[in-house]
């Protein structure tokens, strides 16, 4: 029952938690390297904010292109 | 399609499997070692990259080329021509199987059933899991879907096959592979990011599309249904090296157990066969195949 659960948030919310954590990886260690921002509070803020919300955007429209 | 009565007894099935046969025993050592040997560079690229051994760049290159290597030696192992109907060999399917799909992160299990309905449901819109694939109206849609990961709908076909246990059950043996490729990739990506993004995630979608674009859309494009029908022999521009000989597809779904590297010979021996048989292109197939590049300009 608990595995049905698991399977069932995955599939259902997948993209945002890829959004939140790889893209919101990438971001942050793309802010890091080649911008002013790095271990900035700001630079974790909008790099897995924006991650989350690209994330959540593909979510709502059931695709990402 | 030619009705088998309008068949003349020296093209009859039975002939024509005789033949396929005789391609159809030779140890596919050649796709052992590219899967595994493919994998085992994917593999040690990692430490390569993350010491400092070699350029991040020059990773995310040869990890693309790995992936786009990973599917045939998997593909070899979902039709069971390592083991070749010998049980005492039948690991061998299943470590070459699971293995050399580690660079594209996909479940062998769910690769060899769906893979096996496509066989039994070529170009069927409602039971072909590739149909999706093959039918597409661009090469560009189909590169978008498989970026887009829309063109894998294992659910909709778990729901098709619900009643066939044993599909269900492959399916369901899937699953925890399935999860580790899922869940691998976020917590590679925390500690390592760009190395995940470079030597793992980008490598594997550029591994499906080729595999997608090669394997399932250019070899279906525009048939029908029907055992000598469902696919067709083409040529384009690119030699046929550089994608897998892919232009060769149909006799793969004539004759699965005939291995890769010996569909040309195969073909040669077959022609007669397929042109007799109405197979699409067929008539285009050249004399010698082997060592033939199959471009057409």
């Amino acid at each position: 029952m608990i595995f049905k659960k698991i399977l069932n948030h995955i599939s259902n919310w997948n993209k945002f938690w890829f959004g939140l954590i790889f893209l919101g990886s990438i971001f942050n260690e793309v802010l890091e390297k080649f911008t002013m921002l790095n271990g900035s509070y700001f630079a974790w803020v909008l790099a897995f904010g924006s991650g989350a919300l690209i994330g959540l955007v593909a979510k709502m429209r059931g695709a990402w292109l | 399609m030619k009705e088998s009565s309008e068949i003349t007894a020296e093209f009859s099935f039975e002939k024509e499997k005789i033949i396929a046969k005789s391609f159809s025993q030779r140890f596919q050592w050649e796709m052992i070692l590219i899967g595994l040997g493919q994998a085992a560079i994917w593999l040690s690229l990692w430490p390569l990259v993350l010491n400092g051994l070699l350029d991040l760049w020059a990773g995310f290159l040869i990890a693309s080329l790995c992936a786009c290597f990973a599917y045939l030696p998997s593909h070899e192992a979902q039709h069971g021509n390592y083991s070749r109907g010998n049980p005492k060999l039948r690991w061998l399917d299943g470590l070459v199987g699971h293995i050399t799909l580690v660079t594209l992160k996909f479940p062998y299990h769910i690769l060899r059933i769906t893979h096996m309905k496509h066989h039994a449901y070529t170009n069927d819109p409602e039971k072909d899991p590739d149909y999706a694939n093959a039918h597409n109206t661009s090469v560009l849609q189909v590169i978008k879907n498989v970026l887009d990961g829309s063109t894998l709908q294992f659910d909709k076909y778990l729901e098709v096959f619900q009643n066939d246990k044993a599909f269900v059950n492959s399916f369901h043996q899937a699953i925890p592979i399935a999860l580790l490729y899922k869940a691998a990739p976020l917590v590679l990506v925390v500690i390592f990011p760009f190395e995940t993004l470079l030597l793992w995630w980008l490598p594997a979608k550029i591994g499906s599309v080729y595999t997608t674009v090669f394997f399932s859309y250019y070899p279906h494009l525009g048939t029908s249904i029907g055992r000598y029908k469902d696919t067709r022999f083409w040529a384009h521009w690119m030699p046929r090296y550089l994608n897998h000989s892919m232009q060769l597809h149909f006799i793969h779904h004539l004759h699965p157990s005939i291995g890769h590297y010996d569909e040309p010979k195969a073909i040669e021996a077959l022609k007669p066969f397929l042109v007799s048989r109405d197979v699409p292109g067929a008539n285009e197939i050249p004399d010698k195949v082997t060592a033939n590049l199959l471009i057409k300009l």
